[in-house]
């Protein structure tokens, strides 16, 4: 409690990792015994997407979005995600030729852009406008994206953007077709770093305008025809987007249209019933329990809920600055009921997603199963007691606050928790606070909480984006995500030896010994990766939901005749 | 205003007791109202016969697919009287038992504030009249028109976590509800300083608490009543509607309002969810509305009694 306000800067890494309940969509399990005949998607049409946002804006500095939901139907950036059903998502060249060339031993990346890549106003996609849409985001007025580019890039720091007269020296162009970025150390996951939306081309000199997001310059297939807040964001086709030189997007459907503002259990409701237009849309937003129970009992609706395998990492954050005592810390790990955690989210195991015992998620590169703790679904509480008492705490925990927002049923999994820590004698008090102020809550500079509940999904598929946004303790109270205020020097140490491993398997086993020593300190305890469930209309197709990220791909969508 | 025309300080208990005897609907009213008191005042006890508690959270009572409730009609059985709580398999007889006793304790206890001090606040007002008067008659008039439920979410959801919500709500509903029992007050006060009887008495030398205590108080006490009866259901219906809005009694302890606000998204998978805690606020507005309204009738000698 007794940290000095620290100036309130974008926080870089903070931003980068949103959490889940950024709305996307979602995909399916193919229609089995519903439609015989796999119908695939066909071009044409108009695609509908019903997320639960009033605003839609397609603003690359100030977004978080994945490589594969919205923005990308608009932008295209260095690199992108390649993110096919089975196989593992893998970095692809988007803009770009290759993925990056590393040079100086991972501190120096050249780019060269693809030939014939062009605006939807005809002109040519330069070296000189992806720079400037990277030196925008460090603009104060456009903060609020994914920043992992923000402290890597040398001058990074104190860089204010390109509108107040200067510019990133670290950010070369050479010629229009090449551009090059020299980070301040070495850094492996670069070429996912130039996935970010702030790798996306913005027209030199332009975006200095606040509503820039309402109707950018696109390179991707589709541009903004119109938008109306609160009601629809309508897209029509960039006529200069070419399917040569981009194999990623499908750019299927003639008309993209976004209804805004679509509560969450409207929209379940509407795509069960699957009537009018409502067949050729799916919902952003994930299906809540109830509904969920209630498409069990309906085999039309059932055959359209897309479930993705695995997905972010829920877990209970333990204020480590508070609750000092590792042994204190562990006794949470057997304390905690991970199956009424599972019903609550979801229903049932099924549908929420496996048991969680590691920090890096399902389906990364480097992950490695372990259980620092082992005990029976429902959790130990004899042993969390023994734990306790071991500790000097016989008589349990009493007066703990959980923080929960009061989003994606937060307030009922933090009964859950509450309940099974009950068992051992560990008291808590439920407090739950609406979106942003849960977020100001947990990451700002005072922590007025013991417990927080919160989920991960890392922002590209590499365990660096599992561990350095949670528990690195430069991400401790600036806006980063690290709410249970870990700070192990040890830790930070090995996290930047690991960034800047630039081979990947070399990185993996690095990442996978950070993994288990940071939860040899107990800061936080996994719950389950959660699966995300989404509904899509009768006449939706291709509609996935890979092994990451645990959202739709909604480049290939198509509406499907 | 005549309101009170029998002798001065007639007995309360008695004169209830010939208002129900006289309307049939007052009486049903009570007798509901007594029932759900005892369910309150029994909770435990009742509970205990099938060995449950609002609190533990029990998966084999759920369908392990969906997460709703194993069985028919929400898993209505011999031990689960009213079924189970979707995703949870607590037990909803429990849930119902001791959320009336939260929103008995809240909706009583708050009345009783706002009784305390609209009634002070009244006489003063009726008593003095002056400066006084105008005071408390202004601030009862903004109190009325205060968009007070606004207010309150907002304040709960500053108020620390460490100061107890049951005391909160009873303090800000009761602070909140005072304006029309001093408004009643204020007016049989008026009358009743016209009367001879408190003339007489100050005369004699009675200071003004004398007054209040000896000669007011006993002629106020059946139109506070009424008043008052006529409240409470407003305030457990304000008090669910803050649980049902997330800001009112925070879980685990159970709390209609928020069972109602759960509910609503399970509705069509499993309606007895939301009849029995639904159920239970509105046979609780009902009884205490029918029971207020039957006093009124009896002693309101405007409205005229029915029968």
């Amino acid at each position: 409690m007794k940290e000095s306000t620290v100036k309130r800067t974008v926080s870089v890494l903070a931003a980068i990792g949103l959490t889940v309940s950024l709305a996307a969509c979602g995909a399916n399990k193919k229609d089995t015994a519903a439609a015989p005949s796999k119908s695939a998607a066909k071009q044409g049409g108009t695609l509908y997407i019903l997320p639960d946002a009033q605003k839609q804006s397609f603003d690359p500095a100030k977004s978080q979005g994945l490589a594969i939901t919205s923005l990308a139907l608009v932008h295209r950036r260095l690199t992108t995600w390649d993110v096919q059903e089975g196989k593992p998502t893998t970095v692809v060249p988007d803009l770009a030729t290759d993925t990056g060339r590393a040079s100086d031993g991972g501190k120096t990346w050249t780019f060269t852009l693809k030939a014939n890549v062009k605006f939807s106003d005809g002109t040519p996609i330069t070296s000189a406008d992806v720079k400037h849409g990277v030196e925008r985001s460090f603009a104060p007025a456009f903060s609020g994206g994914l920043g992992y580019h923000k402290t890597l890039l040398e001058g990074g720091p104190d860089f204010r953007g390109p509108f107040e007269g200067k510019n990133l020296s670290s950010v070369e162009t050479p010629d229009p077709k090449t551009i090059v970025f020299r980070l301040s150390r070495p850094y492996g996951d670069w070429p996912w770093v130039a996935s970010n939306p702030a790798f996306s081309p913005v027209p030199k000199g332009k975006g200095a305008e606040a509503n820039y997001g309402e109707n950018p310059a696109a390179s991707g297939p589709y541009q903004v025809a119109k938008y109306q807040p609160g009601v629809e964001m309508r897209l029509k086709r960039n006529t200069h987007w070419s399917k040569e030189t981009d194999k990623i997007r499908g750019g299927l459907p003639d008309e993209v249209v976004f209804q805004l503002g679509q509560q969450a259990s409207v929209t379940s409701k509407r795509l069960i019933e699957d009537n009018g237009d409502d067949r050729f849309a799916f919902g952003a937003s994930f299906v809540s329990p109830a509904q969920l129970a209630q498409i069990q009992g309906n085999p039309g609706a059932k055959s359209r809920l897309v479930t993705s395998k695995t997905g972010a990492v829920a877990y209970l954050a333990i204020n480590t600055q508070r609750i000092k005592d590792p042994k204190v810390r562990q006794a949470f790990q057997y304390a905690v009921d991970k199956t009424t955690y599972q019903v609550a989210t979801a229903g049932s195991p099924a549908l929420a997603g496996d048991i969680a015992t590691t920090l890096i998620t399902q389906g990364i590169n480097g992950r490695q199963q372990y259980d620092l703790y082992p005990a029976p679904p429902v959790g130990d509480p004899a042993k969390a007691k023994a734990l306790l008492a071991e500790a000097g705490q016989a008589g349990g925990l009493d007066n703990l606050n959980l923080v929960v927002s009061t989003s994606n049923n937060f307030p009922e999994k933090a009964q859950a928790i509450q309940a099974a820590l009950a068992r051992a004698n560990i008291k808590v008090t439920i407090k739950t606070l609406d979106g942003e102020a849960y977020t100001a809550a947990t990451t700002g500079p005072n922590a007025d909480y013991d417990l927080a509940l919160s989920s991960w999904q890392p922002d590209f598929p590499s365990p660096n984006a599992n561990l350095q946004p949670l528990f690195s303790s430069s991400e401790i109270g600036k806006g980063g995500y690290n709410i249970s205020r870990y700070s192990n020097p040890e830790v930070d140490k090995l996290i930047t030896e690991a960034q800047s491993t630039v081979d990947p398997n070399e990185a993996g086993k690095k990442w996978a010994a950070i993994d288990k020593l940071i939860l040899q300190d107990s800061p936080v305890v996994p719950l389950i990766y959660t699966r995300n469930s989404f509904l899509r209309g009768s006449k939706v197709a291709d509609f996935f939901i890979a092994d990451f990220p645990a959202y739709p791909n909604y480049l290939k969508a198509g509406i499907s005749q | 205003m005549a309101a009170v025309t029998a002798s001065p300080a007639r007995s309360v208990p008695a004169a209830v007791g010939r208002a129900l005897r006289a309307d049939r609907a007052a009486a049903a009213g009570a007798v509901v109202l007594v029932l759900l008191i005892g369910l309150a005042l029994a909770a435990g006890p009742l509970t205990s016969v099938t060995g449950q508690d609002p609190y533990t959270f029990d998966t084999s009572a759920l369908d392990p697919a969906t997460g709703a409730p194993a069985g028919a009609l929400g898993g209505i059985s011999g031990k689960h009287w009213f079924g189970v709580e979707p995703l949870t398999g607590r037990d909803l007889f429990a849930i119902v038992a001791y959320g009336a006793r939260t929103s008995l304790l809240i909706g009583f206890a708050a009345t009783i504030v706002s009784v305390v001090i609209g009634t002070v606040l009244g006489a003063l007002a009726g008593y003095l009249g002056g400066w006084t008067d105008r005071a408390v008659s202004w601030v009862a008039d903004v109190i009325f028109g205060f968009p007070y439920l606004v207010f309150m979410i907002g304040l709960s959801a500053v108020a620390p976590a460490s100061l107890p919500r049951e005391l909160l709500l009873i303090v800000l509903m009761g602070s909140f509800g005072w304006a029309r029992i001093a408004r009643v007050v204020r007016a049989q006060t008026l009358s009743l300083a016209a009367r001879r009887f408190v003339a007489a008495s100050r005369v004699m030398g009675a200071g003004p608490w004398h007054v209040f205590r000896h000669q007011l108080l006993p002629n106020l006490w059946v139109p506070v009543i009424v008043v008052a009866t006529l409240s409470i259901p407003g305030k457990i219906g304000t008090e669910a509607a803050l649980s049902f809005l997330g800001v009112g009694i925070p879980p685990p302890s159970p709390s209609w309002g928020r069972a109602i606000s759960g509910a609503v998204d399970w509705v069509a998978t499993d309606p007895m969810y939301l009849v029995f805690p639904g159920g239970a606020l509105f046979l609780a507005t009902l009884a205490l509305n029918l029971l207020g309204d039957g006093l009124r009738d009896a002693f309101d000698p405007k409205t005229g009694a029915r029968s």
